[in-house]
């Protein structure tokens, strides 16, 4: 049992604070609510790092708690987290693209109530990212089938940094299309989903460390009544108690992270655990963020409202807390 | 990153499971908190199972075997206090003289002083620790026993509270103030008091719970010679953190393992009161599962630091989430029993009431050795950097 990272996994994890820092300022995901193509040159950038679409879950999740301090846009996640597992499962040889950046995709899997369980549901819900990508993978109770394109509606959330779609899959252009879906067992597209719940987790811990930070950093710096406010008891404890559910979140994830690499029996229900402690760390953090911050984070001109609307709709997608609490209990009761 | 122990750890473990299976008396199983309601303070077979797991190097196995152990790794610690917890077995109904009094003896001690360690370790010697007093809870420093310096002797006045074993003690470790014209921190000097000098009077406390494991002490005019000092004169307060070092890093194990233990004592009570399928019972259960499953988790992050020898904040997180984490577990238990959550009876409600029982006795955890209010002080100023109040 060791929970230190290798050289390796510093050197990744340095390397995307580093990247990341530089390529996905607040100021890029101020332009880019308008302008989607001002994260291109990031898309671009993040294709390098492609491959851990294949690697260990642990790795992956160690890049993207760095994507979530930045709430980066675009379809890394998607692809890395959702498509490329989905095509390693099916054995598909379009993988090899993906993982070498050349290709991008999203997986359509969630039907009508927005569960990613699979479903028979002719319309898939909260399909990451579906415009910027080369190709979805659409997962139906008869199979998953590959498509060029499909008929998209936008859904917007809270969210300015990732966006969601629906997915027609009964005007689907054939042409277009795998000629027949790939039938896989449940269980393979149960593990899909687990991977990519873990994955998300670790986004999310990355966003709740940033909303902490830079809680804490203003604590440190406004002054009232004569004195920094972060000196006032009220504000130490809330602080406290926000980096206590980070970092226990964090660690969750990275325990649950570890479990799935290994496939080790505990995966599911440290993958549950994962999600609602990345879910409590996250709105906890945007909640007590912005009550820190005062009036000041209540403006559009503040940066803060841009990772406490990723919070939220993470929190909301691949499974509330809720929703994970109950899926635990039902593991624990069986 | 290691999701498996080495074979040696398992081979360690499996021979700690082994002399458990074969040592480990009835009574030392299964416990909620070391002393419950009708108790005897420290009853014998106690204290031949703590003499029992030194003479066999598990009292301490981090620590040689003539001090009750067997000079094993921080990781085997760790197993060890695991498989401890995980069976509810505590190694002594005493803590002081094992986990505070023989450690800071090693470290600080005369000869003549850390000669006192073994027996200290084996339970052989009852210790208490005079510490807290009326006016010195959370803020420590400011104890006022005072211990007038003469050349060959010390002669203190004042009183404790809270000293758990005084009434069975053989000896006190006790803070006490020698110089009162220096800040509070620096004025404290530490002693070993025979609790038969003449001068001392024990008053056992009750606590809620109705046991009596705590006392108040008042020392009048109580001689102690100049030899029981330990460690520099005026230099108390850097000792008052002497606790096993080495354990340390590890010690968050037995409060998880604990917990994770309740936590299964909590589904298999939900099933049976026929609370099993209430959608909210099922949600605070899978709550108290994550709360205890994310703390393992981050104990072994924070023990990855350490074992690196890197600062591992972490630990100062683990008894403040703990120590709320098993109140909010035994109410829960309260909670499932609905009518009869607050029955103590052995034939009504469950386990003999042993869910309101422990919650009342688990008040304490986020009370004593620095309560979570003290805690979240400490968060914020040493590991966050924020300014102090």
């Amino acid at each position: 049992m060791d929970f230190s990272l290798t050289p390796e996994q510093d050197l990744l994890r340095a390397t995307a604070r580093q990247l990341l820092s530089a390529e996905c300022p607040p100021s890029l995901l101020r332009s880019h609510i308008d302008d989607r193509s001002a994260a291109a040159s990031l898309h671009t950038r993040l294709r390098e790092f492609a491959g851990l679409g294949d690697s260990e879950l642990a790795d992956l999740c160690l890049f993207l708690e760095e994507t979530g301090y930045v709430a980066a846009p675009g379809p890394f996640f998607a692809t890395t987290a959702l498509f490329a597992p989905t095509l390693a499962a099916l054995g598909h040889d379009l993988l090899d693209a993906v993982l070498d950046g050349t290709v991008t995709g999203t997986v359509a899997l969630a039907g009508h109530d927005g569960a990613w369980v699979a479903n028979a549901d002719a319309t898939k819900t909260f399909v990451p990212d579906a415009d910027l990508v080369d190709r979805v993978a659409i997962v139906s109770s008869d199979g998953i089938r590959l498509v060029d394109s499909a008929p998209l509606r936008l859904v917007p959330t809270l969210d300015t940094t990732r966006r969601f779609f629906e997915v027609d899959t009964t005007a689907l252009d054939d042409a277009a299309s795998d000629a027949a879906p790939r039938r896989v067992e449940p269980s393979v597209v149960a593990d899909v989903v687990e991977r990519a719940t873990v994955a998300l987790a670790a986004e999310m811990v990355g966003t709740a460390r940033r909303l902490f930070d830079m809680t804490l950093a203003y604590a440190k710096e406004r002054v009232q009544f004569d004195v920094p406010i972060g000196s006032f008891q009220a504000i130490q404890h809330k602080l406290a108690d926000v980096s206590l559910g980070v970092e226990r979140a964090q660690s969750a994830v990275q325990y649950a992270a570890m479990c799935v690499d290994a496939g080790s029996p505990e995966r599911h229900r440290a993958a549950h655990v994962a999600k609602a402690a990345a879910g409590s760390a996250a709105t906890r953090a945007a909640k007590d963020g912005i009550q820190i911050h005062g009036g000041i984070g209540y403006t559009w001109e503040h940066d803060l409202h841009f990772f406490i609307r990723r919070a939220y709709a993470s929190e909301h997608w691949m499974g509330t807390t809720g929703w994970h609490h109950d899926r635990l209990a039902a593991l624990l009761f069986t | 990153m290691k999701l498996d122990w080495s074979p040696e750890d398992i081979a360690f473990r499996e021979e700690l499971r082994g002399f458990l299976d074969a040592s480990a008396p009835a009574e030392a199983l299964h416990r909620d908190f070391a002393n419950s309601e009708g108790d005897e303070i420290i009853p014998d077979w106690a204290r031949q199972w703590q003499a029992t797991l030194f003479d066999h190097g598990w009292m301490i196995p981090g620590y040689p075997p003539d001090l009750g152990g067997r000079d094993c790794t921080p990781v085997q610690t760790l197993v060890y206090l695991d498989e401890m917890a995980s069976r509810g077995i505590l190694r002594s109904l005493h803590f002081p003289g094992y986990a505070i009094v023989a450690p800071s003896l090693l470290d600080f001690g005369t000869p003549e002083q850390r000669a006192l360690a073994p027996a200290a370790i084996r339970g052989d010697t009852v210790w208490c620790i005079g510490m807290s007093e009326p006016n010195a809870g959370s803020d420590l420093a400011g104890l006022q026993t005072r211990a007038d310096v003469f050349d060959d002797r010390f002669v203190v006045n004042g009183q404790k509270v809270w000293t758990s074993y005084a009434m069975v003690a053989e000896k006190c470790f006790c803070y006490v103030r020698t110089d009162r014209d220096v800040p509070k921190h620096r004025g404290i000097s530490l002693l070993i008091i025979d609790m038969d000098t003449p001068g001392i009077e024990i008053r056992p406390l009750r606590h809620i719970n109705g046991s009596a494991e705590f006392a108040e002490v008042f020392f009048t005019d109580v001689v102690v010679p100049r030899e029981n000092l330990v460690g520099e004169l005026n230099g108390g307060w850097h000792i008052t953190q002497g606790s096993l070092a080495h354990e340390r890093a590890g010690l968050w194990v037995e409060s998880v393992s604990r917990l994770e233990h309740t936590v299964d004592a909590l589904v298999a009570l939900a099933r049976e009161v026929g609370a099993a399928d209430d959608p909210a019972a099922r949600r605070e259960l899978a709550t108290v599962y994550e709360g205890a499953a994310s703390l393992r988790a981050l104990g072994y992050k924070g023990f990855a630091s350490f074992a690196q020898g890197a600062a591992a904040p972490e630990h100062s997180y683990m008894k403040l989430a703990t120590s709320e984490l098993v109140k909010t577990c035994f109410e829960l238990g309260m909670k499932l029993q609905g009518a009869f959550g607050a029955v103590v009876d052995p034939e009504r409600g469950a386990e003999n009431g042993r869910w309101p029982r422990s919650f009342f006795v688990s008040f304490a955890s986020t009370i004593a050795g620095g309560s979570s209010e003290i805690q979240r002080n400490i968060i914020a100023t040493r590991v966050l950097g924020l300014p102090r109040s």
